[in-house]
């Protein structure tokens, strides 16, 4: 017997989960009032695997354990498959979660920490046995059922955790930042089997990361949050492709930020003049002739050693499969982050050498004239 | 520089052969610090002459030809009475403690409240620490005993506080309810610091999976508490039966080992009788308390994995909340009214009898002819708290730090200061020090107890109040160190620093919080200690605590309670004065926690 995203009431289907208007104030120490959520607004499909990014203090952890039943919403509803979770307590609400803390039972074997959950649906015996077996395989632990947790690794330890959560059959998994207490390699290969299982069982799940290479590594959907207000919703690709912030550009991988003067907007695209040049480059809309527009220029949009640009070599840092320029551009623009794959065919630049570039126009983005509020 | 000095530089800057060591994991870099062995011979010194020795006399003296009638009485006769007696108020005592602190934790840690009444409620459960160990006796037998104030003139009861309820082999009602307040405040601080440890995710992991509160107190909470638990229950167990004041004060004819062995000391002046009786204590006090410090290690280990994040859910249920919490609120109102009849007494003629307004108790101890006392009494414990902290911090420093052969055995040694009964340190003191001590006829002490002692017999009254608080010391020091991680110290080794002027500069800044709490302790029991002191107090050298239970017998309570205040006030400003000196707060202080919101 395996286990399925399948609910308690026997529906097969995996769960739809809705934020309406959600908010979360809190009273600082100091006494004022802090808005640690801010009205989000936010539906995730069945099935999918949602993560909220975003920097310490964006609202993330709060949203998440409003979700868990931990925390209690000061306004908005919380609806699974239509129905508001809000009134439900954190039991009776069949959301698995997988904690930072890994928070396993220290007094229980590896075995039982997975039976907690299931005991608790009512399971006994060899269905019992079955479904922790079943989780215990899932992640790979299939034997380690009498170890204590004292006697398991950082790795396994979470992996348990991942097992206890998923044992109960849950209609949504919920993460929090499972992966920080571990190191980097480990990191990796965890993410990749907890992706694995997510798209085996097939659980709607929403996991809170700060680390953005994590976020677009597992998920279908990224949730881009800051200071209690969503910044941006979207497939990875989008999301780093056509940030709908500065902010989001910013957090989202590496971005320089150019200025130029709009010449014409066209729809899709934007013409743009910037130092002197005049480029098309893809837009989010709302300029006009005119305006001033900001446009991300990922380093890997930058090429370096031709075309009609100079720029002064500040620094170089040679990284093997590419070298990383940090150029001087000059006329009121930032410094700016180049990336060059082609050095084996025309070499290294020195810094203090004057070099020429070139923006690649498709692959700059014009940030949305003013951005979108979240809701 | 010539050549050849060149030459014998890195001739010895080189390793030769046998000095390479054969055990590679023995550091031989590490030179043994005359310091350090000069430290460990005289904690050893210390263990072995103020506790060993003593004891070792007790426990001959007890197996000498002329002790087996007398074990025979106590085991076999109707005298085994005394026995099961201690048994029996050790076990209610205990039982009834560990609920109270237990209550008293749970309202602090998981119940809301403002912040302003769980201070209030922290502080009271503290008071007894600081004050003497039979002054709640005392108040307890004004309020509720045969002529008590609230008993008599308001009920027109007329309770026997020495024997109610009279169940048999049952301890008075009186005696177990004073015992268990006086003992739980070191259970509450235990078990709040436990349940503070606790992961607060746990408790909602089990709550994601389906369980309901109740469920995950009992199956989550309740099993990680459990070896705190039991380590409290063990520790008050221990108090219980070592404890000589309450007995003496409020037990009436149910005599228990301690009070008993006071009796033949003091009444009969039956050295034998004593060390019989303060053997058949010795064993069930040594083992509980040992398994009691098995419990306490195997707790302190509560959280295994990631790191502890987020606040205590605290409790949802209204009645259950508001049960909790004016449970607790009434044992703090009847520990302040207790303390109140302590202060109120101490300014009124007699309570309940004459409720004029006076100041003659306070003259009669501060101006009067308790004024010894009180010198007496803060000039040793003074002269005790510094050794005793010191000795704590330093051999915490070597149990920790160094390896040497024996290190468990320094650890136990010290330890024994308080797993032992201070009864039988006060017979061991009296056998062992009655006469000067002779080495091959050279005379290496002079008589340190008795009649014309040397000094009083105020030297042996400093050891034990030394040998009483030390573990205080050692335990915090122990625990605060081995949060350090050993590579700041080797940091500064590196940079040049010699092992002295390392621990100087770099460990005790580290640990003074511990410190300045190992002395606080320290000079707290030194002041309220009566179980060994009450033997060795002479004409020449008065101790408080001892003259408290001289002012009780003689129904002189207006003085006792005027006593019991100057001591508490002595405490309070000790502490405060100590805190200033060291230069850091009191942990006393707490924070309820903020939430980590992402």
């Amino acid at each position: 017997m395996g286990l399925t995203a399948q609910g308690k009431d026997g529906t097969s289907a995996p769960a739809t989960l809705s934020l309406e208007r959600l908010s979360k104030h809190f009273r600082s120490p100091e006494g004022a009032a802090v808005k640690a959520v801010d009205d989000i607004t936010i539906e995730l499909s069945g099935g999918s695997f949602v993560t909220l990014l975003g920097p310490s203090g964006c609202g993330k952890t709060t949203t998440l354990r409003m979700i868990a039943g931990f925390e209690n919403p000061t306004t908005g509803r919380i609806m699974l498959d239509g129905k508001d979770l809000v009134r439900l307590t954190p039991d009776k609400r069949g959301m698995g979660m997988v904690f930072q803390s890994y928070a396993l039972f220290p007094h229980l074997t590896v075995h039982d920490n997975v039976a907690f959950g299931v005991q608790l649906q009512g399971k006994k015996g060899r269905e019992l046995e079955a479904t922790i077996d079943a989780a215990l395989d899932l992640v790979n632990l299939h034997g380690l059922g009498s170890r204590k947790i004292s006697e398991l690794s950082g790795g396994q330890q979470q992996r348990v955790a991942l097992a206890r959560a998923m044992a109960i059959e849950p209609r949504v998994l919920l993460f929090d930042e499972p992966l920080s207490n571990l190191d980097a390699k480990l990191r990796v290969s965890l993410r990749s089997e907890i992706r694995r299982i997510q798209q085996q069982l097939g659980t709607t799940s929403v996991y809170v990361t700060h680390d953005q290479a994590e976020a677009m590594a597992l998920s279908d959907v990224v949730v881009v949050m800051n200071a209690g207000r969503i910044e941006q919703a979207g497939p990875p690709d989008v999301v780093y492709r056509r940030p709908a912030t500065r902010f989001v550009a910013d957090f989202i991988g590496r971005a320089n930020f150019l200025s130029g003067d709009v010449l014409a907007a066209r729809g899709e695209t934007v013409d743009i003049s910037m130092m002197g040049e005049a480029m098309q480059i893809p837009s989010g809309g709302g300029h006009r002739a005119g305006d001033t527009a900001v446009v991300v220029a990922r380093p890997e949009s930058i090429r370096v050693g031709d075309g009609a640009l100079r720029a002064r070599v500040k620094g170089s840092t040679f990284l093997g499969s590419y070298v990383e320029y940090e150029l001087e551009l000059g006329d009121g623009q930032e410094n700016m982050l180049a990336v060059d794959g082609e050095w084996m065919s025309h070499g290294i630049h020195s810094p203090g050498e004057d070099i020429a570039w070139t923006l690649v126009p498709e692959r700059a983005y014009a940030l949305p004239a003013s951005p979108p509020t979240a809701d | 520089m010539t050549i050849s000095d060149r030459q014998a530089v890195r001739d010895a800057a080189l390793p030769r052969r046998e000095d390479i060591p054969k055990d590679p994991n023995r550091p031989r870099w590490r030179a043994v610090d005359p310091a350090v062995i000069v430290a460990i011979l005289v904690s050893a010194g210390f263990v072995l002459v103020a506790i060993i020795w003593p004891v070792g006399k007790v426990i001959g003296e007890a197996f000498s030809a002329e002790a087996w009638p007398i074990f025979e009485r106590y085991l076999t006769t109707v005298q085994n009475r005394i026995l099961l007696n201690t048994i029996m108020l050790g076990l209610t005592v205990a039982s009834l403690g560990t609920l109270v602190a237990f209550l008293f934790a749970y309202v602090q840690v998981r119940v809301p409240a403002p912040r302003l009444v769980k201070t209030m409620i922290h502080v009271i459960a503290l008071l007894p620490i600081v004050s003497p160990p039979f002054a709640l006796a005392v108040a307890a037998i004004t309020l509720f005993g045969r002529s008590g104030i609230i008993t008599r003139d308001i009920f027109g009861l007329r309770l026997d506080i020495y024997s109610w309820p009279d169940i048999p082999f049952m301890p008075p009602a009186g005696l177990t309810i004073v015992m268990a307040l006086t003992f739980f405040p070191i259970a509450y601080i235990m078990l709040t610091g436990m349940m503070r440890a606790l992961d607060p995710s746990l408790d909602e992991a089990a709550a994601n999976l389906g369980a309901s509160r109740w469920h995950t107190f009992r199956k989550v909470s309740l099993p990680l508490l459990a070896p705190g638990i039991a380590s409290a229950f063990l520790l008050l167990f221990v108090e219980a039966l070592a404890d000589l004041g309450n007995p003496l004060v409020l037990g009436g004819s149910y005599t228990v080992l301690a009070s008993r062995m006071y009796i033949a000391i003091v009444g009969e002046y039956n050295l034998t009788a004593g060390s019989v009786l303060a053997v058949m204590l010795l064993v069930p006090a040594l083992v509980v308390y040992f398994v009691h410090r098995y419990y306490a290690n195997k707790s302190s280990i509560v959280s295994v994995s990631g790191k502890p994040s987020g606040r205590h859910a605290e409790i949802k249920s209204r009645p259950i909340r508001w049960l909790l919490l004016w449970t607790v609120l009434a044992i703090v109102g009847l520990i302040v009214l207790l303390y109140g009849t302590i202060v109120v007494g101490s300014f009124t003629k007699l309570l309940g009898v004459n409720h004029a307004f006076t100041l003659e108790h306070f003259e009669a101890v501060l101006f009067g002819y308790g004024f010894e006392a009180v010198t007496d009494t803060v000039t040793l414990s003074a002269i005790a708290t510094p050794i005793a902290g010191v000795l704590g911090v330093v051999v915490a420093f070597l149990v920790v730090r160094r390896r040497f052969w024996g290190r468990g055995t320094l650890d136990f040694g010290v330890m024994l200061g308080v797993a032992i009964p201070g009864t039988i340190f006060g017979i061991g003191y009296l056998l062992a020090f009655n006469t000067p001590t002779e080495i091959f006829g050279i005379t290496v002490f002079p008589k340190l107890t008795g009649g014309a002692a040397f000094l009083g017999g105020a030297i042996a009254i400093v050891m034990v109040f030394i040998l009483r608080s030390a573990p205080g010391g050692l335990r915090s020091g122990t625990s605060s160190l081995q949060q350090i991680d050993p590579a700041i110290e080797e940091a500064a080794t590196s940079l040049g620093s010699s092992q002295q002027h390392t621990f100087r500069r770099i460990t005790l800044p580290l640990i003074r919080p511990a410190f300045l709490a190992g002395l606080i302790y320290s000079f707290a029991r030194a002041m309220t200690a009566i179980s060994a002191v009450i033997f060795l107090t002479t004409p020449e050298v008065r101790i408080m605590t001892a003259q408290i239970l001289n002012e009780v017998d003689a129904a002189r309570y207006g003085n006792a309670f005027a006593y019991c205040v100057v001591l508490i006030i002595i405490v309070l400003v000790a502490i405060g004065i100590l805190s200033f000196l060291v230069g850091s707060r009191t942990d006393a202080e707490q924070s309820s926690g903020g939430g980590t919101w992402g």
